[in-house]
């Protein structure tokens, strides 16, 4: 049986500061023709996000058996990357003020803390991405060389670099724009849920270096994992743009920001985040997901108990994690 | 060197390509899924391996002290990742620490290869600030700087020199011992930058005599209730800010308190959004709520503060023992204070009162005791009482501050805090019912000319509900190690010498800021600040600093060209005026660029060094993963290259010793010694040994070698088992909770938590208790300008990492509500300036509806060379002037200046400007 490593990502937990982006970065996108591409970032939502507007592209599924049409984006959309002028000012004296080489128009988290709405019931929150190692990766299926393979171990989808030959066509199926073309060697990258380091039993970077303690890693089968009691027990960890069709393996607990106020200063029960947009994000099941996080906190404050809460709380840290051979100490 | 054994380095959750290769085949026979090889697979595989792993962390003042593995590949840092072994710690009914490191941490690695690291030693051959250089050696360097050295120590003192650390250095506490040693071996200045920057909890000292509270961060988690107030962890303590949201999960009501929408705010149970600088009203209206619910602790407050003390009615001012009797009156009794006992209906000794000696004396306090035994003290009533002024009116503390509240009903603060009093009284009732409350305090409060007010209140609410001293609960500032082994090291063999400056009076005497405050508030402020300082150093309040000032200034590890307040007018009026500035830095910044000598200092992972920080139960060491770029040299070698030029030129030169004035006492310096009393005469040879020093003198640091400790990384300290530094044995200051726990008397003229202080001052300006004060606004500028610590810098740390530019907007900018913008024509992305009576700086306009209507919210710590004109928010802060009268109070008990304890605060906020749109920017984002 093929099995299926997948990662929950609550988002009532993640603080932007975006600690895994830079973990990513280091160990795997660092060399030149990656500069500007993030296998993993956190953007600001509501917000244009990273690609700008990558959920206006199209990709994905049509229908069960035909791909939606999608397009490229403009360099530009994931933010010009270039170094400073550190030398001409510091040490040769040639220039003024200190900057990036290339003025940043856009980047990718323009939006960081933009928020929605108005003063005081605005709203804006924080969503890391990554691949989702869809079940039904649409890139798999655009791919004319069949450089895209899906592992039977573990369900990572890879590009194989040996036989990718820049075609973009991943790229331009994924709905979530997380394929990136490497300008120098002309092949398209993309996150590999750090296979080598979960089969060694170590998670991903993103989630074991996440400060933050909000990312589960695991298999889906697992009954024993966390992975499976949030996702399949209590209903609370969905997918990002189900409707898609891609059936993405990376979840998320979506987010409970504080109550708002009314016109004349009292406290609303009105939500901070208007369903219509959380549903937009993760569908109808969102409804469910909320008022069950919300029920059991209400529950644990209550009684002191909840196996949800324990789960979200996470005292052991390494808890997080549950991959075969996992070793701490 | 880094030998780390195998098991330790399986251990920390990583392996080698070939372990991965075998293990992985293995796997495969153990039944699973067969799979194809693909041998492009490998090239993954291969990119994670490396050589070597060695333990380190970044040794900047985020007091973070994560515990990072440094892997090193091909002879040079190629990544590092959180070495996450908190486990195994007592504290098991709270989250551990695991991982902690923030996105600073984990691009240092990249970081330190950057184009701003200094990487020789550089003489100025421009002028200031032109960037023109020659470079020189460390010997010819050493030589020129120790000549000016020895001429400015002779000519007018060594106090002329000033000797500043920073953020880069001063918390590695085996280096910044170094310069304590230095400094206490040469007199030169050392300012006092706690103050300096605008971080004392005056308001705090006021109230319990101590500065030091503040416990783990897993406390939060123990809290019922959590007020997170004038801070913004989500962004300023990012490895610690899961214990919030895990509390909240848990059941506490964690309440974020600020006018803006922090990342904080976001994940909190309720956010309660006052207007800028209306904090203090908030406070007291919770006060007055709790006061009218009668939901107050009245035996802790009996016991634990001057609540029940009686107070003439006539003179507003405590009974005191030399009211009673001329018996007391021979015998200065001034420190006996009364209750008025409901037992035995009579005037009675408050116990624990009446000592002699200053109540600073430690030791004596250790002895009494405050337990009321039989006494039972009325908090409210009117009593008449005979005196040697004849029968007089007394009533107590809490019956002043029940009328005191009630002016600052939630009804009547509405209008000044824009919070409705159904959200205050909501907000007030959820805080007297969580047992224990908490109140999370980050240094904004410390940055208002007022703030001390509002920590006064802060207390005031904790002392209330009887949360001050328990786990879980008080206030949240940072700890500090007692005084132990810096000390030790500085003073071995030499005595203490040191000369330390208020940072904040220093400033105003030399950056002319008596000018600033006329200039900007007005000749009756300005005179009115100036003849309280002036009389304050009359009276040896505080000591006098006006009369010289510095010619030589090093900057280690310290860019004080960026921070400082009004900076643009300091970088003017003192900065600039130095005859000699020496940066000693391993990154280019406003400082060393402007300075005249620049030498390059080793890099975190360049270097050893030992950490400790309150937030956590763990010692973090800093071990050298790689040799130091170019001739970077850690700070320990540094001196110990300057030392050893001064003494071998006062050799030469024939300089003699001298006598030198160290606050009135008489200390013999000689030049030609220096370098011999800096290494112990050669006892100490390196930081290592410094660090060994550290660990063999500080109380509550586990006794063991430097080697062992750097296998490990990190130690738990002693006394550590609970979530509150409440043991005698921990490196860290327990004080206040001895007080609470065994009943001791505070560091406080009443020996109480002390909410009534009628020190002349405080009652000439009605601040006997915390009360409100309008925010200081310049007609005609409507924004309040309001700052932060920053999500990605530590202070001006990693500001220009391009990668951490990148997930911003690739420069500095500002947060500004739309409707604000709007009016100005101003769209997100455009370039404004933004302008007050004291300058102007240009930056991006971030619009955000997180942002309150008529305030602009900034990170702070971007460096001015960042910037057009070379100018950040230092050129339009108005406030470094802003000397607060009763923060330069003293002969009162506790109040006086008293190092790292009670100084005037620089004042950061307080001030208004404006903006305007500059130059429209950004049309291709807006598609």
């Amino acid at each position: 049986m093929p099995r299926q490593v997948a990662m929950v990502i609550d988002l009532n937990k993640c603080i932007g500061c975006q600690a895994c982006t830079a973990a990513c970065k280091s160990l795997w996108s660092d060399e030149p023709g990656q500069e500007y591409m993030l296998w993993n970032n956190v953007e600001t939502r509501p917000g244009k996000g990273y690609p700008r507007n990558w959920e206006q592209h199209g990709g994905g599924w049509k229908d069960s058996a035909h791909l939606r049409e999608g397009k490229l984006h403009d360099p530009v959309d994931y933010g010009i990357a270039s170094k400073l002028n550190h030398q001409a000012v510091y040490f040769d004296g040639t220039e003024q003020q200190l900057h990036k080489e290339e003025k940043m128009l856009w980047g990718p988290n323009w939006d960081e803390d933009s928020s929605s709405g108005e003063y005081p019931n605005n709203y804006h929150f924080y969503v890391p991405r990554l691949c989702n190692h869809c079940t039904k990766p649409s890139c798999m299926e655009a791919c004319p060389v069949r450089a895209i393979y899906k592992r039977e171990q573990d369900g990572v989808v890879l590009i194989d670099q040996d036989k990718c030959q820049g075609f973009r066509e991943c790229n331009k199926a994924c709905p979530y724009d997380k394929i990136y073309y490497n300008y120098v060697t002309k092949k398209s990258n993309k996150c590999i849920f750090c296979f080598p380091r979960v089969e060694q039993g170590v998670a991903p970077a993103c989630a074991r270096q996440c400060p933050g303690r909000l990312r589960f890693v695991g298999f889906l089968d697992d009954a024993d994992g966390p992975i499976d009691k949030l996702v399949n027990k209590w209903k609370v960890a969905l997918p990002l743009h189900p409707e898609y069709g891609t059936q993405p393996n990376v979840y998320y607990i979506p987010p409970i920001l504080p109550p708002t106020y009314n016109e004349d200063g009292t406290i609303s029960d009105k939500a901070r985040i208007p369903m219509e947009y959380l549903e937009y994000l993760f569908g109808p099941a969102v409804h469910h997901a909320l008022e069950t996080v919300k029920a059991e906190m209400e529950h644990r404050k209550e009684s002191g108990q909840s196996e949800l809460m324990d789960l979200l709380i996470a005292k052991d840290w390494k808890s997080l994690f549950k991959i075969p051979d996992v070793k701490f100490s | 060197m880094n030998a780390i054994d195998r098991r330790a380095f399986l251990a920390a959750a990583t392996a080698s390509a070939l372990v991965t290769n075998l293990k992985y085949a293995a796997a495969q026979d153990a039944g699973k899924p067969a799979q194809a090889y693909r041998r492009f697979e490998d090239l993954y595989r291969n990119k994670w391996t490396w050589d070597r792993v060695s333990r380190g962390t970044h040794g900047t003042n985020c007091a973070g002290t994560c515990a990072f593995n440094v892997f090193i590949k091909n002879g040079v840092v190629w990544r590092e990742e959180q070495q996450a072994m908190y486990d195994g710690h007592a504290d098991s009914d709270t989250p551990d620490y695991g991982p902690r490191g923030c996105q600073k941490g984990l691009r240092h690695a990249k970081y330190m290869y950057g184009k701003q690291r200094i990487l020789y030693p550089m003489k100025r051959v421009g002028k200031r600030g032109e960037g023109k250089w020659e470079r020189v050696t460390w010997d010819q360097a050493a030589r020129e700087i120790a000549d000016k050295f020895l001429d400015v120590s002779a000519e007018s003192g060594p106090q002329a020199i000033s000797w500043g650390s920073g953020t880069q250095m001063s918390v590695k506490v085996a280096s910044y011992s170094a310069l304590a040693r230095f400094a206490n071996i040469s007199g030169v200045t050392v300012p006092e930058f706690y103050s300096g920057v605008g971080d004392l909890p005056t308001g705090v000292y006021m109230t319990v005599g101590q500065v030091y509270l503040g416990d783990v961060m897993a406390s939060v988690y123990k809290s019922k209730c959590v007020l997170v107030w004038m801070a913004n962890p989500a962004v300023t303590r990012i490895p610690d800010a899961h214990f919030f949201w895990e509390a909240k999960y848990n059941g506490t009501d964690v309440i974020a308190i600020s006018p803006e929408f922090t990342p904080t705010a976001m994940h909190s149970s309720m956010w309660v959004n006052p207007k800028p600088g209306t904090d203090t009203a908030l406070a007291m209206s919770m006060v007055h709520t709790i006061l009218e619910d009668k939901t107050y602790n009245a035996p802790y407050i009996k016991e634990q503060t001057d609540m029940p003390f009686l107070v003439r009615k006539d003179t507003g001012r405590f009974l005191l023992g030399t009211d009673m009797s001329i018996v007391g009156k021979l015998a200065v009794d001034e420190n006996v204070f009364y209750i008025w006992d409901q037992k035995t209906n009579k005037v009675v000794q408050a116990p624990g009162t009446g000592m002699a000696e200053k109540p600073m004396n430690r030791e004596r306090r250790k002895y009494e005791s405050i337990a009321l035994g039989n006494l039972d003290p009325a908090l409210e009533g009117t009593w008449k009482v005979d005196t040697l002024d004849g029968e007089i009116e007394v009533t107590t503390v809490f019956e002043i501050l029940k009328k005191h509240a009630a002016e600052h009903s939630p009804e009547k603060t509405q209008s000044i805090t824009g919070v409705h009093p159904s959200v205050v009284k909501n907000v007030a009732r959820k805080f007297a019912a969580a047992k224990p409350g908490m109140i999370y305090s980050g240094y904004a409060s410390c940055k208002w000319l007022n703030g001390d007010m509002l920590q006064r209140a802060m207390m005031m609410l904790l002392a209330l509900t009887g949360s001050t001293g328990q786990e879980g609960g008080g206030i949240q500032f940072a700890n500090a190690p007692k005084a132990g082994g810096m000390l030790a090291f500085a003073f071995a063999d030499v005595g203490p010498a040191t000369r330390i400056v208020s940072a904040t009076t220093w400033d105003y005497d030399h950056g002319k800021m008596k000018d600033l405050n006329e200039q900007v508030y007005g000749k009756e402020l300005a005179e009115r600040c100036d003849a309280k300082y002036k009389e304050s150093v009359r009276e040896a309040y505080f000591p006098k600093y006006h009369e010289k000032g510095w010619r030589m200034g090093f900057f280690m590890g310290n860019n004080g060209a960026n921070w400082r307040a009004s900076g643009k007018k300091w970088r003017e009026d003192a900065f600039e005026k130095l005859e000699m500035i020496v940066a000693l830095a391993p990154d280019m910044g406003v400082t060393p660029f402007y300075a005249d000598y620049v030498l390059p200092i080793a890099h975190h992972y360049e270097r050893a060094d030992i950490m400790f920080q309150s937030r956590t139960p763990y010692i973090q060491i800093l071990d050298s993963a790689v040799p130091p770029l170019g001739e970077a040299v850690d700070d320990w070698d540094a001196i110990y290259i300057i030392s050893k030029a001064i003494s071998a030129r006062a050799k030469e030169r024939n300089i003699k010793s001298f006598f030198d004035d160290v606050d009135g006492r008489s200390v013999h310096r000689d030049p030609q010694r220096y370098h011999d009393l800096y290494t112990m005469d050669g006892r100490i040879r390196s930081v290592r040994d410094v660090i060994q020093f550290i660990i063999n003198t500080t109380p509550g640091v586990p006794k063991m070698s430097f080697a062992e400790m750097a296998k490990k990384g990190i130690v738990r300290v002693d006394d550590s088992d609970i979530a509150a530094w409440n043991g005698d044995n921990s490196p860290y200051h327990n004080d206040v909770f001895r007080c609470v726990r065994d009943k001791r008397p505070y560091e406080t003229l009443t020996g109480r938590q002390q909410y009534y202080v009628d020190h002349p001052w405080f009652l000439e300006d009605g601040e006997q208790l915390p009360s409100h004060r309008a925010p200081m606004r310049i007609p005609g500028y409507p924004m309040q300008f309001m700052m932060g610590h920053a999500r990605h810098g530590i202070h001006s740390m990693w500001r220009d990492d391009h990668l951490l530019l990148q997930l911003q907007r690739g420069e500095p900018d500002i947060y500004i509500n739309p409707k604000d913008a709007a009016a100005r024509g101003v769209e997100d992305g455009d370039l404004v300036r933004v302008f007050s009576p004291l300058g102007e700086f240009f930056v991006n306009a971030h619009l955000s509806n997180g942002i309150q209507p008529n305030m602009l919210f900034m990170y702070h710590g971007w460096d001015p060379m960042m910037f057009k004109n070379r100018q950040n928010f230092g050129a339009v802060i108005t406030t470094a002037g802003l000397i607060k009268p009763t923060s330069v109070a003293g002969d009162y008990g506790h109040l006086g200046y008293r190092v790292l304890a009670f100084a005037p605060n620089q004042t950061y906020k307080d001030f208004t400007c404006d903006f305007e749109l500059a130059e429209r920017r950004n049309q291709s984002a807006k598609t």
